[in-house]
């Protein structure tokens, strides 16, 4: 399956993800009804949207007392049927990214459902910190990361810039 | 391998689907004394409340049992066991062999030895059955009594005050919520109920209950009122249906204890869900979690390892969120300080009417939050740090990441209806 990779150090906190998002979810800008968040931290100078990674071994689906979150057979996400949640918000306990917001309007628990295999988020993105890639394609991404990481610090400890 | 599991509830099936996971050619089959496909408990005062339909309740499809190739015997109690034949006596005189058997009973309704809790007016809301004869006693202007005040009792008064009905709680304990709450958040709880026209009386012990011939009950209280009422719900904890197996049983001790295979005493028999007294993630003795997300987290490992996968559970932490009076309840862990544990405290910040973080040496241990739904988002992003004992130094640092001034002000601004807005 398809997933959207987050790369932070490309991002740009433009917030673009969060207003189509939200423009997706509830035809407003308001960013509040977006489900990609984009965590500003401004003394680290670090900025890192946070969205849904549709964990292989999802906690919320497995926990979900009314059996509202189920696995998309087209697109792989992890989505929650509206019609079957009763609000119960054990969900936003179990997902240890917060990424499963609950909306207060219709009562029901919320979260990105890869726009059916479009990311809206994706397509706003204006500097390539996100990306709508294989998750396995994705694994071979973060071990280059964790490759350049780890001889960035082998190159530190021998004294060598 | 024939595999019988005992139990329709959130151990069972997550057993179940658990298992074949692992074992997708052995037989299993499913016994449950209730009818017919899952429903979920813990939905049930939604379904008082309105806000699900009967439909809405059932968690499984009646094929979804044929799916995961697995026989049902529904409408059937287990009676007990034959250890050593390694057979399932069942109600009807069956008797079924099984190679491993799982124990996923559940739990009943506690009854208090109070006098009078057999009289036609007094209810429990445990089954489908209960929640539909409660839905024909919740009619406008009739008089509710619930006795206890957990999860089960507040809902239940919360759906009954949202149809019209007058309600009193009445708690034993000097506060309502003990088990969920500490004493800061159940008066901030409290204090919604009474703007809420619920009558709270804590510190109160119901010594009896009548019901006359016309249907009608009066609660007897210690403190010397005799509080008239069309109707009773008990509601005062649960306890396990462990006496399918006494063999696996401790004297004078509820629960069926669980190695960290969830396997009993009994070689091959395994326990699940609110039967079990269970390994915790702090460790320490075990205990009756009779909490919905350890039932599935159990049924995981018991299902895997009755397939002989040899998986360990990592223990159980309780974990509570439900709504109630338009406030979000959610705690986890330990949520009272012991001595020596540093206390963060929170009031009225963004949507979070209160927020509590117990920490030791930077490790936190547990938190309540009450008020907007983010602070059971925060809670669950706790969490990790609170069942992996890992330490978050900086806990102020952490919240301004999580960003509780900013936009959870502003999305909690979006709903400023109170409670009481919402019953008329």
């Amino acid at each position: 399956m398809r997933i959207v990779a987050v790369d932070p150090d490309a991002c740009v906190a433009c917030r673009d993800c969060e207003y189509a998002c939200a423009f997706r979810q509830s035809g407003d800008f308001a960013r509040s009804a977006s489900h990609i968040r984009v965590n500003f931290y401004a003394d680290e100078r670090a900025c890192v949207p946070l969205t849904c990674m549709h964990c292989e071994d999802a906690w919320c689906l497995a926990v979900c007392p009314a059996a509202a979150i189920d696995r998309d057979p087209g697109t792989g996400a992890v989505t929650i049927d509206a019609t079957r949640c009763a609000g119960c918000k054990m969900c936003l306990l179990a997902c240890p990214y917060g990424n499963i917001h609950f909306n207060a309007e219709t009562g029901v628990s919320a979260k990105c459902d890869l726009c059916g295999g479009d990311p809206m988020c994706v397509r706003a993105c204006i500097s390539g910190a996100l990306r709508y890639v294989d998750a396995e394609e994705l694994a071979d991404l973060r071990r280059e990361v964790v490759d350049a990481s780890l001889k960035r610090l082998l190159r530190l400890s021998k004294g060598v810039r | 391998m024939h595999v019988v599991i005992v139990g329709n509830g959130a151990a069972a099936l997550s057993a179940l689907e658990s298992f074949r996971g692992h074992d997708r050619d052995s037989r299993v089959t499913l016994v449950s004394g209730e009818q017919g496909p899952a429903y979920s408990r813990v939905l049930l005062p939604y379904y008082l409340r309105r806000r699900l339909s009967r439909d809405g309740l059932f968690i499984r499809r009646a094929d979804d049992y044929a799916r995961l190739g697995a026989a049902t015997e529904f409408g059937v109690r287990a009676e007990g066991v034959d250890p050593a034949r390694r057979v399932l006596e069942l109600a009807d005189g069956r008797r079924l062999g099984f190679d491993r058997l799982l124990i996923a009973t559940g739990s009943s309704p506690m009854r208090p030895p109070i006098p009078g809790l057999d009289g036609a007016g007094v209810h429990t809301l445990w089954t489908l059955d209960d929640a539909v004869r409660l839905d024909s006693v919740f009619r406008e202007g009739a008089r509710l009594v619930v006795l206890g005040s957990g999860f089960v009792a507040l809902q239940a008064a919360w759906a009954a005050r949202q149809r019209g009905l007058q309600v009193s709680v009445i708690e034993l304990l000097d506060q309502i919520l003990p088990r969920v709450l500490d004493p800061a958040a159940a008066q901030i709880l409290s204090e919604r109920l009474h703007a809420c026209d619920v009558e709270v009386r804590t510190g109160t012990r119901a010594e009896s209950v009548e019901t006359d011939r016309g249907g009608r009950v009066r609660v007897s209280t210690s403190g010397g009122d005799r509080l008239p009422a069309d109707a009773v719900i008990v509601a005062t904890g649960a306890r396990p249906n462990d006496q399918l197996l006494p063999e696996c049983l401790e004297p004078d001790r509820p629960g069926i204890p669980v190695a960290d295979t969830m396997e009993t005493v009994v070689s091959g028999v395994y326990a699940a869900g609110d039967v079990t007294r269970g390994p915790t993630a702090r460790g320490g003795p075990r205990e009756i979690h009779a909490l919905w997300p350890t039932a599935v987290e159990q049924g995981r490992v018991a299902g895997a390892n009755l397939a002989g996968a040899g998986r360990s559970y990592g223990g159980s932490l309780s974990m509570n969120v439900t709504e109630m009076f338009d406030l979000t309840v959610a705690s986890l862990g330990q949520f009272v300080e012991d001595e020596g544990d540093d206390v963060f405290e929170e009031h009225d910040r963004g949507g979070i009417r209160y927020m509590k973080i117990v920490t030791r040496a930077g490790v936190p241990l547990g938190a309540i939050a009450m008020g907007a739904p983010e602070g059971a988002v925060l809670l669950g992003r706790l969490r990790p740090f609170v069942r992996h004992r890992r330490a978050l130094p900086d806990l102020p640092a952490f919240l301004a990441r999580e960003d509780l001034d900013g936009r959870l002000a502003h999305r909690s601004a979006a709903k400023e209806r109170t409670s009481c807005a919402s019953l008329q």
